[in-house]
């Protein structure tokens, strides 16, 4: 993976997606305040532009485990801190995923976000580099900056934008998040020292931190800060209680990009660091975090089959949804890794969808309660089979995109460990109970409340922002290979280093343990 | 002791300049009298020559007044620190001061005797030049904070701040007599290093030694002689708030490291200071955000949050006593650098949003004050951002600074304690980012058109910004540029 | 070995296409309040399946050409899957397994199209019916041609999807909304099985390499012993699993008779002829590894057996017309399973050929009926029907000769098959089974001919019992729904002569023949095993089970036609036996109170409101409460008052020296 060594001069590729929408959301200070319509074609053409110059990313990727549209400059030498840029075949496709639906979540917020229009979207283009960064940086203390930058525009989105509970909901987010993402800090300050003292250079260098030897304890140290931190993101059980108020509350822009994309930063974290950082703890971990990852699955499919509000029930869907992909990292094969990864884009399409049709539900009734609706499916038909296609792809139907994730992550795990995978299993069934359930009540039957009788099918916009995605769904359904074969190399990669470390344990008892100070030992030393 | 030398003259420029600011302001307003004010011009000016000359004369450590101060690179930095939370404080109480309609030229003097007083605080070496520093530091401040003779609080403040400071002052001299008394000599090296000549006289030179601790402890305000900060925080004038929150500390951290650095032998060598600090930090921290969570008063909390940050840089004294890496030094300047922009920016909005009668001092004055005024509640949600260490700003790197170090020397745990107070601490600041956008406009407030309180808040915003993650850019100094600067600034033990 | 059939893309592609068009159009249109293009949706959703039909004839044709061990025509269309040893191609396999499938798949699907036309003339969403018509055909479709247990599983989860759509197709009626979320979650139960079957294989295939899980592949591996017999043991009976969930058996057969409440050519094409008999093709496709599980096939063979008895009998206390057929095509399934499990493969599949024209003939029929007295449903208002709908009632009797098992009906020719089967061929696991599978079979066989007449006595003979508004505009059906029904009552008249016994004819079973080199056979066939018996017995059985088909049709007519006071009396005397059987043994209710409450109950109570809120939310806001407490604590000192400050200071110097001493 020495090919990040190059050093590409002049702003790259890379650097340029990172500032549009940086731009962009400066530029929204300046536009006056009375001309909100500017403000959002503003934001869209930039963000449309930040997807545009991330076409070239899949078109110029060959296929190859090597990071590729590399930059690296120095940015604060001291401390072996350096502004490094670049995407494998792990981060390309999530980059894709989140330059396409900024976009789209900007059009989905056309009409429903009226007050305070610029600094709405001034907060999602900040919110969109963050995220970028953080899946395209390849210095731990750049990434640990992107990953904080998200935290207050998240915030603000659900702080300011949100629903009653707004508040409560946002300072749960953000405290969830930070203490989990503090520890990591202390984590790689700790994995940045152990490397010094052992090759005596000073630098976060993602490449370089890779090739540290750790010894056991430190592995369990290191790997336990980092996992919590990405635990309380993906959300794994039990860490997930913030999501469900975060996703009701927030506005549909807000829950859109934080199912779609910042949930994935969490398994990003998991596949990109935990894991192949620390692969001796990842094994040891592994019991841990499939039972996690199972619990996750079945729990929240259970509690989503009870909820009443749609946006509870789609964000506790996600929690199984999540539950896979976890399970499907932990399981340590081929198949379960690119299943896992291929389910991150499959949840961020399918999930992402169905809370753009919430929203576009909500913007006509602006009510979330199934009971408030029923046979809706005759007013608005072309709702009605938009939301089934989504929901059929969430159940993992063959022939649209869920299916491969689902099946893909299914297949290894049982291969890993039979009895998760089993239970796991079960999964499939609840999934379609819920998601079936939820369909029946929300569009069948006969029509209860009359103020449903009034409603109006999908605009030409809102069909406009849904076709991509629906058109993706089956894409990714019928030609996995397309994503698949890119993915593979990377992937195998990073399943190297587990793989070795399952082959010869205990590579490298000699390094110390883990020093952790305790009252006095100050002067000890 | 010699007579004082041409050289000692040129060496302690920067110190005459601010005290002779301060005789030349008090004559001069005292010959115009009531009839012509004396403009904010002339103690910025003083300030900002004696900070050029602090910057271009290369500080030759030990060779001064025989070895009674010590100008080091440390002191430098130390010095221009005080200088700049000075001149900025200056600038914001212009209009604060024409408000209150107490705009006297007494106040700048004092402002600039204080600054005096730090600089010699901070470089002395030897105890009664040490004492000296210290009261030349505070009786002003002391006068400083009953500004506003009208006002009860601020009387009451004074009073108290008065009181307690004199009496940590008597402590403290109590520590120097029982060192004196121990090893007798008043020169702060041979006292600790050399220590007594009769090993019966140790634990005497050791009680001195804590004593002396003390007093430094109660001018950082750290637990548990951190009591009299909110109450004198509230009740000062915020100008001198902002100064005394920022300068003061800067002076008395600076004081209290040069002591820790002759702790590798000697007196001090036979404390368990590790353990000292370790508690203190994790103390102050910790009682510091606890109580500034419920905190409803804009002053109280960060008044808590100065407890809270000087907590941090206990972690990092802690750090230092127990490795005696330099670079733990640096990492603590940088953080009070970081920690006097964001805390003045903080103190200047509030400025700049009292009005007179009313000083807007609860936060539910501010409710959605970030729509009135976007720049305001920008750099207000900065300011909060960057004290609770979220980055890109200099509140996070200078805690990033110091965690480094203190991981780098294993104190891991230390800092694991001290993620999870800026984790708390998150809680109300951001609590402040609430009221500014997420609260129904009741905002009662508006700002003062035109004051120089803007003009700090931009400098501050742009300080703690680029302080945050600016890159070496062509002329302008990035954050490595302040780095090397921040590592530059050896402390010369001696 | 192969060679490549050059139409078989055709036949997935005709009605994708189909489907895709009228679903177009549906979405276009469905804002219209009255239905357009009647015409060319009709026109195009009845091309797609005759194209698909007339490509799989032409396929037929060039198989029959090849020589009898080369029949297989492979197609390849595009890689679909690769991720680590998995690599998936979308393949087509056509061979005389798969090609006598679909022969009558597409065939009376095409029938089936044209009936609807007629049948659906009325209805607004006539185009998005026919689009899910198409999709379904084109899900079928792969699912038989599909080269591979992952295309298979796509065809699967396909038709399970187009039931869904098709069974609650007036979705403004809950019911069916309802009954079609009871379909494929149930579906998806058996579904459960079939996904982990697919995992045991893959797992036991992998050593030796990355593979797509086609048949020959796994059919190499099995040869070369990849498989411990537990495991294929576990793998079938998982397989299996899905099986008794697509093809409605013991215990998951609950969904089908529900799923009546989709339109009734639905039921016909779906319900009875093709999708049901999926459940069978899997296992005959899979028959290489069943046949050396035995235990496995034991257990298919005695749910096969069970469930044809145990449906039968419901089948007789039902008295809404599709239902009775419901119960009659779970039962008539399970005799096919009981073939299968046997190890008789081809008796299976002969079943299911025969069955589907009868049932699809009955079906048609049974709408037909309902078409005519504009829709009743309960046989105890028609009755006399046979003399003013004479097409429907002729057609329909045929069909009910058929399935009753009176010679020379093709019912006939396919149950006795499986009965002979079933006796003759021995049981290594239990070596009672034979004779006790065969009774089964055997009582159910005139249990069938009972319920039927039943239904034919009461909808077609006697005295019309009908209403005022039924008996108005009662009329025969168009022609669009009377020819298909004539076609297949002669389908079920004469395809029985595909399968003479050889005893009878030699070399008259041509359907098994066809068959012999896709379809494994079991130890001991039943060649060798007829031998020690001789032909005598085999008639005698023959015989026998005729016997009993007339007995139950005379014990019908006795029963319903010439003492129509009887069948209450003896309901009374009954009694408790009775109310099980009409209400179908509340194997409904007991689910529901069994599995379905305590999960939503226990989801809502215990998982959300008990774990989340008053679990983890409470600890993190007691967390939240602590620190606020903790605050207060610590300003309690707070106080203002300067002397306690001072106090404090000096505890603080005090302690210091303590600490420091």
């Amino acid at each position: 993976m020495n090919a990040a060594g190059a050093i590409a001069t002049g702003p790259g590729l890379l650097s340029w997606i990172l500032f549009l929408p940086f731009a962009g959301s400066v530029l929204m200070l300046l536009i006056p305040k009375d001309r909100p319509a500017l403000a959002r074609t503003v934001a869209f053409v930039f963000a449309l532009g930040a997807f545009a110059m991330s076409i070239p990313l899949l078109t110029g990727f060959h296929t190859s485990a090597a990071m590729q549209f590399v930059e690296s400059r120095p940015w604060i030498p001291d401390f072996g801190i350096g502004y490094r840029l670049g995407v494998d075949g792990i981060s390309l496709f999530l980059v894709l995923l989140t330059t396409f639906l900024m976009p789209i979540v900007i059009l989905s917020s056309w009409r429903a976000v009226t007050d305070r229009v610029r600094a709405f979207h001034g907060m999602l283009l900040l919110l969109e580099v963050g995220m970028i960064g953080a899946f395209i940086a390849l210095d731990l203390f750049l990434f640990y900056i992107f990953w904080e930058l998200m935290l207050i525009p998240m915030y603000v989105l659900i702080g300011v934008w949100g629903g009653p509970r707004r508040i409560y909901a946002a300072v749960k987010f953000i405290l969830y998040t930070i203490v989990g993402s503090l520890l990591m800090l202390v984590a790689i300050l700790a994995l940045y020292f152990i490397h010094h003292a052992q090759t005596g250079v000073y630098t976060f260098d993602l490449l370089a931190l890779q090739s540290t030897v750790l010894a056991y304890r430190q592995q369990m140290w290191l790997f336990a800060a980092f996992a919590l931190a990405f635990a309380i993101k993906v959300p794994l059980w039990p860490f997930h209680t913030w999501l469900p108020d975060a996703h009701v509350e927030a506005p549909t822009a807000g829950s859109v990009i934080l199912a779609g994309v910042l949930l994935k930063l969490g398994t990003y974290g998991f596949l990109r660091f935990a894991i192949p950082f620390f692969p001796d703890a990842a094994l040891r971990f592994q019991p841990l975090l499939v039972s996690l990852a199972v619990i996750g699955i079945i729990y929240g499919a259970l509690v989503a089959m009870v909820q009443d509000d749609v946006k509870k029930l789609v964000a506790y869907s996600s929690v199984s949804h999540l539950g896979y992909v976890m399970l499907g990292l932990f399981s340590f094969n081929m198949e379960a890794f690119s299943g896992a990864l291929y389910q991150m884009l499959n949840h961020g399409l399918s999930t992402g969808a169905l809370f753009l049709l919430v929203g576009i539900i909500y913007e006509r009734r602006h009510t979330r309660m199934i009971s408030d609706f029923g046979g809706i499916a005759t007013r608005v038909p072309l709702f009605a089979a938009a939301f089934i296609l989504v929901a059929l792809s969430s159940i993992g139907l063959p022939g649209l995109n869920g299916f491969i994730g689902e099946f893909l992550v299914l297949t290894g795990a049982f291969g890993a460990h039979r009895a998760a995978a089993i239970l796991a299993c079960t999964g499939v069934v609840l999934g379609a109970a819920y998601m079936l359930w939820l369909t029946q009540r929300f569009l069948f039957g006969k029509i209860r409340h009359d103020e449903n009788r009034s409603l109006t099918d999908l605009s030409g916009r809102e069909g406009l922002l849904l076709a991509p995605i629906l058109l993706l769904i089956v894409y990714m359904g019928v030609q996995p290979r397309v994503f698949l074969d890119r993915m593979q190399p990377a992937l195998e990669a990073a399943l190297a280093r587990v793989q070795l470390a399952q082959a010869q344990p205990e590579r490298d008892p000699a390094s110390p343990p883990l020093y952790v100070a305790v009252p006095g030992e100050g002067e000890a030393r | 002791m010699s007579a004082i030398t041409y050289a000692d003259l040129d060496a302690l420029r920067p110190f005459l300049m601010l005290a002779g600011g301060g005789v030349l302001l008090v004559l001069a307003d005292t010959i115009l009298g009531r009839r012509r004010q004396i403009s904010w011009c002339v103690p910025t000016l003083v300030l900002l020559a004696a900070a050029i000359i602090t910057i271009v004369r290369e500080p030759e450590p030990g060779a001064v007044l025989s070895r009674l101060v010590n100008f080091d690179p440390f002191s430098r930095f130390v010095g221009l620190l005080v200088c700049a939370s000075a001149a900025l404080s200056v600038l914001l109480s212009e209009s604060y001061l024409r408000r209150t309609g107490r705009y006297r030229g007494e106040y700048h003097a004092l402002l600039l005797f204080s600054a005096s007083g730090m600089i010699l605080f901070s470089t002395a070496t030897e105890m009664l030049t040490l004492f000296l520093g210290l009261e030349l530091m505070s009786i002003p401040v002391y006068i400083l904070s009953g500004f506003h003779r009208t006002d009860v609080r601020s009387g009451e403040a004074a009073l108290k701040y008065f009181l307690l400071g004199a009496f940590s002052s008597a402590i403290l001299l109590l520590g120097i007599a029982f060192l004196y008394g121990a090893t007798g000599t008043t020169d702060l090296p041979s006292a600790l290093r050399g220590g007594p000549a009769a090993p019966a006289m140790l634990p005497l030179a050791r009680i001195g030694c804590v004593l002396l601790l003390a007093g430094f402890l109660f001018k950082i305000a750290s637990v548990p002689f951190h009591m009299w900060t909110p109450d004198v925080y509230e009740g000062a004038p915020t100008t001198v708030t902002a100064f005394m929150a920022t300068a003061v500390k800067a002076a008395a951290f600076a004081a209290l490291l040069r002591v820790l650095s002759m702790r590798d032998s000697g007196v001090l060598a036979s404390l368990p200071l590790g353990k000292l600090f370790w508690w203190l930090a994790v103390l102050t921290m910790t009682v510091g955000n606890l109580a500034a969570l419920t905190q409803s008063n804009v002053k109280r909390m960060l008044a808590y949050s100065s407890i809270a940050h000087a907590g941090y840089l206990l972690v990092g004294v802690s750090v230092y006593t127990a490795s005696g890496d330099p670079e733990t030094l640096s990492a603590i300047l940088y953080y009070l650098l970081a920690y006097t922009f964001m805390t003045i920016g903080a103190f200047a909005i509030v400025v700049a949003f009292g009005e007179r009668g009313n000083e807007h001092l609860e936060m539910g004055d501010y409710g959605g004050l970030g729509w009135r005024y976007p720049a305001a509640g920008i750099a207000m949600s900065l300011f909060m951002i960057s004290l609770s260490g979220i980055p890109p700003t200099a509140g996070f790197f200078g805690k990033y600074a110091i965690f480094r170090n203190a991981v780098g020397h294993g104190a891991t745990g230390l800092v694991v304690i001290a993620v999870l107070n800026s984790a708390l601490s998150v809680y109300y600041y951001l609590k402040m980012m609430v009221t500014l956008y997420m609260r129904p406009g009741t905002v009662r407030v508006q700002a003062s058109r035109g004051s120089l309180a803007s003009a700090v808040v931009v400098i501050c915003a742009l300080a703690v910004l680029w302080a945050g993650f600016g890159p070496d850019g062509g002329r302008i100094p990035g954050v490595p540029a302040l780095l090397h600067w921040a590592s530059a600034s050896v402390l010369v033990a001696r | 070995m192969t060679s490549t059939g050059s139409l078989l893309w055709l036949i997935p592609l005709a009605p994708l296409v189909g489907a895709i068009v009228n679903g177009a159009i549906a979405l276009a249109t469905s804002h219209r309040e009255r239905a357009v293009g009647r015409g060319i949706v009709g026109a195009i959703g009845c091309l797609a399946p005759s194209i698909a039909f007339v490509a799989t004839v032409a396929s037929f044709v060039q198989l029959r050409a090849l020589p009898v061990d080369a029949r297989s025509l492979t197609q390849h269309l595009f890689s679909w899957i690769a991720a680590g040893r998995l690599h998936v191609d979308a393949g087509l396999l056509f061979d005389p397994l798969s090609c006598a499938m679909l022969l009558f798949v597409t065939g009376i699907g095409a029938l089936i199209h044209f009936y609807s036309l007629g049948y659906m003339a009325h209805e607004r969403g006539v185009a998005r019916y026919f689009a899910y018509l198409n999709l379904f055909t084109f899900a079928m479709v792969i699912l038989v041609l599909g080269d591979g247990l992952l295309p298979m599983f796509v065809g699967w989860e396909g038709v399970g999807l187009c039931s869904y759509l098709l069974i609650g197709f007036w979705f403004t009626d809950e019911e069916k909304a309802i009954a079609g979320n009871k379909a494929f979650i149930v579906n998806r139960i058996g579904d459960f099985g079939f996904l982990l079957g697919i995992f045991l294989i893959f797992w036991s295939i992998v050593p030796s390499g990355r593979t797509g899980l086609t048949y020959r592949e796994i059919a190499a591996a099995a040869a070369h012993g990849a498989f411990s017999p537990g495991l294929l043991t576990a793998a079938c009976l998982l397989l299996f699993m899905g099986a008794t969930g697509k093809s409605a058996q013991l215990p998951l057969y609950v969904w089908l008779p529900d799923a009546m409440a989709g339109p009734t050519p639905v039921s016909a094409l779906i319900h009875a002829a093709t999708m049901v008999t999926s459940g069978i093709y899997m296992v005959c496709r899979l028959s290489f590894l069943f046949v050396a599980a035995p235990v496995a096939l034991t257990v298919v063979a005695i749910v096969g057996a069970a469930t044809a008895f145990f449906a039968a009998t419901i089948g007789l206390a039902q008295n809404d017309i599709k239902k009775i057929l419901a119960y009659s095509t779970v039962s008539q399934l399970g005799y096919m399973f009981l073939g299968c499990g046997v190890g008789a493969f081809s008796a299976g599949m002969f079943h299911v050929v025969t069955h589907a024209f009868f049932k699809a003939c009955l079906f048609l029929g049974a709408g037909s009926v309902i078409h005519a007295l504009s829709g009743e449903q309960d046989i105890r208002r028609m009755g006399g029907l046979l003399k003013r709908i004479p097409v429907t009632g002729y057609t329909f009797l045929a069909a009910w000769l058929a399935i009753a098992g009176i010679v020379p009906f093709a019912g006939f020719f396919s149950k006795d098959e499986i009965l002979w089967q079933a006796f003759s061929r021995p049981n290594e696991v239990l070596p009672w089974l034979p004779r006790v599978l065969w009774a089964v079979g055997f009582v159910t066989a005139g249990i069938t001919a009972l319920y039927m007449t039943r239904l034919i006595a009461l909808v077609f003979l006697g005295k019309p019992r009908l209403t005022k508004e039924a008996e108005n505009h009662l009329h025969e059906s168009p022609a669009s729904m009377t020819v298909p029904l004539i076609v297949l009552a002669a389908g079920s008249l004469v395809v029985g002569f595909l399968g003479v016994p050889d005893f009878l004819v030699r070399g008259g079973d041509r359907f098994g023949a066809w068959l012999v080199p896709v379809l494994a056979s079991a130890a001991g066939g039943a060649a060798e095993t007829a031998a020690p018996h001789g032909a005598s017995l085999e008639w005698g059985l023959m015989l026998a089970s005729l016997g009993i088909a007339i007995a139950g049709i005379l014990a019908g007519l006795l029963l319903y036609v010439r003492f129509p006071e009887v069948p209450g009396r003896i309901a009374a005397r009954a009694g408790g036996l009775y109310r099980a059987v009409v209400n179908k043994y509340w194997v409904d209710e007991a689910y529901r109170a069994v599995v379905i409450r305590p999960i939503q109950v226990g989801a809502r109570a215990f998982l959300w409101k008990g774990i989340d809120v008053r679990g983890i939310d409470f600890i993190v806001n007691e967390l939240g409460f602590a620190s606020r407490m903790g605050s207060s604590v610590v300003r309690i000192a707070q106080t203002g008052a300067v002397q306690l400050y001072a106090a404090v200071l000096l505890i603080g110097v005090v302690v210091l020296l303590w600490v420091m001493r």
